[in-house]
């Protein structure tokens, strides 16, 4: 499916998209949850971005804040069960949530079209727009990082008991990334949908979530960079790649099996920890000979 | 009319546990969830499609399916699972490697039906009908039904009654305990991987040969109901997905009937949700698989 996309839309477009999509899926990561609900409410902002303004004739950008809104709204909702789950647990319930919001489009027809999708949005977002939300949401992601709720999040994710020892709600503050996540999805679902002239359940099922952890595993989970680079790689791959064509799939899988076992942290983040790593290493030198220049050895 | 859609229900349900019992053998043995498990029940149906072309017996498709998708599931846990063995955080990175091995699978089988809906040739598989009073059961169910209580028999001896079978569950228990004890632990890996590939490929040409329809993307939805099954049966429960996944068929086919069709799947994954929060061990999920799912 994502190789129809991939082959009729600008490539450009579909990184903006996909940017927005994977800094969804990094910041409940980021917070030590192991959601995959995006896709959901990506669902609920395209739809609700195609209804409101096709069938009530709303301004894009109302909506599209509306959208953003409504996933902030359902994060919120969800996180307040799922804070009893951890780890595997919470992935599959955040699948079940993902494919409860497929099966309700599919069901009501009257408003979502179903199966045959919703079709005939206008097309309202340029590539300028997507550029202005993509930029705004990295200049969100970075000031977002470098706060208390960053600090916060990193310490959840690295552990939790330390993190509630230090202070830190682990509810409250799961509940921010739910609530951040599911705004930054509502908001680019509703982007997507006002470019794409038609969207349809399935678009965004297993696939989906499935392509915005491929970003987030090869560029990084860490840093606000690390998703963008995914995002440009997965985007790329297939015209980087024109000879593997037909077998991109196979290599996007086998790249995802070699990235996780050999780079876990992504390319990005590895990368940063690799510096971080020689610099280290080169100061604990120069303070060594230093040492040793003044005790004369 | 009732009991027609429970006999319907069961036999929907038997082909469930039988997919659902591999990927919850694997995740009570190693505690990963091995959503390449899709891609080994469609490698299974395609392995039988493609023995079946070439003129080999349906019985001798079946075998080679269970066997062949044994062997695509050992080289799976190969590819995908060997290598971040020890890595930290084996619950992130098997689910991110096995999606990745799910999608070379996919892949492969793509290419192998040029993305066309693949059909077992005419009468590959005898129809025929026999009645039991109000009850209608064609002879494909009734092979599957027998085909399924034989595997899921043969599956329990081994796994409580052999020598293989407890080594295996000392490793779940503890591997570094169960290797101190003599265990291989790479044989058991081995084991538990090719018995789990070898019932997905079996549920994967039953399910080849029930709706005549075999094509690279048949494994998701069974996935996303095994998920179902196993956490309502309890994750790494044997006994709880056989009877979550007979439950779950037939609430299925009941729900089609007297339920609005499209609404059952809501019905099915709200009912994961609540299972999920309110006993997320599930029917049969033991004590100790509640302290990885609640707060640490």
């Amino acid at each position: 499916m994502m190789n129809l996309i991939y082959t009729y839309q600008p490539l450009f477009d579909y990184f903006l998209l996909a940017v927005g999509f994977a800094f969804s899926q990094q910041m409940v990561l980021r917070a030590g949850v192991f959601s995959i609900g995006s896709a959901g409410f990506a669902s609920i902002g395209a739809y609700g971005v195609a209804i409101l303004v096709k069938n009530h004739g709303m301004h894009a950008l109302v909506a599209l804040l509306l959208a953003a809104l409504m996933g902030c709204i359902g994060g919120l909702l969800l996180s307040i069960p799922l804070a009893r789950l951890r780890g595997v647990f919470q992935a599959i319930a955040t699948l079940a949530f993902v494919q409860i919001i497929v099966s309700l489009c599919l069901y009501f027809d009257e408003i979502t079209g179903g199966p045959q999708g919703f079709n005939n949005i206008p097309k309202l977002v340029q590539t300028w727009h997507l550029v202005l939300a993509a930029v705004v949401t990295i200049y969100f992601m970075i000031r977002i990082s470098r706060s208390a709720i960053g600090r916060a999040f990193d310490a959840l994710r690295q552990d939790e008991t330390v993190g509630a020892t230090l202070g830190i709600s682990i509810r409250k503050y799961h509940m921010i990334a739910f609530m951040l996540s599911g705004a930054l999805a509502g908001f680019f679902g509703g982007m997507q949908s006002l470019y794409t002239y038609s969207i349809e359940p399935e678009m965004f099922g297993f696939p989906f979530l499935v392509a915005g952890l491929t970003y987030i595993i090869l560029g990084g989970r860490g840093t606000v960079t690390g998703p963008i680079i995914g995002a440009a790689i997965m985007s790329l791959l297939p015209e980087l790649a024109r000879p593997l064509a037909d077998n991109r799939q196979f290599f996007q899988g086998a790249l995802m099996m070699v990235m996780i076992a050999f780079m876990p942290h992504g390319v990005f983040d590895g990368l940063v920890l690799y510096l971080r790593k020689r610099r280290a290493a080169a100061r604990d030198k120069i303070f060594k000979e230093g040492t040793n220049a003044v005790t004369g050895a | 009319m009732i009991a027609q859609q429970l006999v319907n229900g069961l036999v929907t349900g038997s082909v469930y546990a039988l997919f659902a019992l591999g990927f919850t053998l694997v995740f009570g043995t190693f505690k990963i969830l091995n959503l390449a498990h899709a891609g080994v029940f469609m490698s299974g149906a395609f392995i039988g499609y493609f023995a079946v072309l070439h003129g080999l017996p349906l019985w001798l498709a079946l075998v080679l399916a269970m066997v062949g998708a044994g062997l695509v599931s050992y080289l799976v846990e190969l590819a995908a699972f060997a290598t971040i063995r020890g890595s930290g955080q084996i619950e992130f990175a098997a689910l991110i490697s096995s999606i990745g091995a799910n999608l070379c699978l996919m892949s492969v089988a793509q290419r192998l039906s040029d993305t066309k809906v693949l059909r077992f040739p005419f009468e590959t598989f005898p129809v025929r009908f026999y009645e039991f009073g109000p009850v209608r059961f064609s002879f494909l169910q009734v092979i599957i039904l027998l085909l399924v209580a034989v595997l899921l028999g043969a599956m329990m001896f081994y796994l409580y009654k052999t020598s293989f079978g407890r080594q295996v569950r000392a490793v779940s228990g503890n591997e570094r305990v169960a290797s101190l004890l003599g265990v291989n632990p790479a044989l058991v890996y081995f084991q538990t991987f090719f018995i789990s590939g070898a019932l997905a490929g079996v549920a994967g040409i039953l399910i080849g040969l029930s709706f005549n329809s075999i094509h690279f993307y048949m494994g998701e939805p069974y996935l996303l109901k095994a998920f179902v099954v196993v956490v309502l049966g309890g994750l790494g429960s044997v006994h709880g997905a056989v009877v979550a996944g007979m439950l779950l068929g037939i609430f299925q086919n009941l729900a089609v009937a007297y339920l609005p069709s499209a609404l059952t799947e809501t019905i099915i994954y709200g009912l994961l949700f609540v299972v999920l929060l309110v006993k997320p061990s599930g029917l049969f999920g033991s004590e100790g698989v509640q302290v990885g799912v609640m707060r640490r």
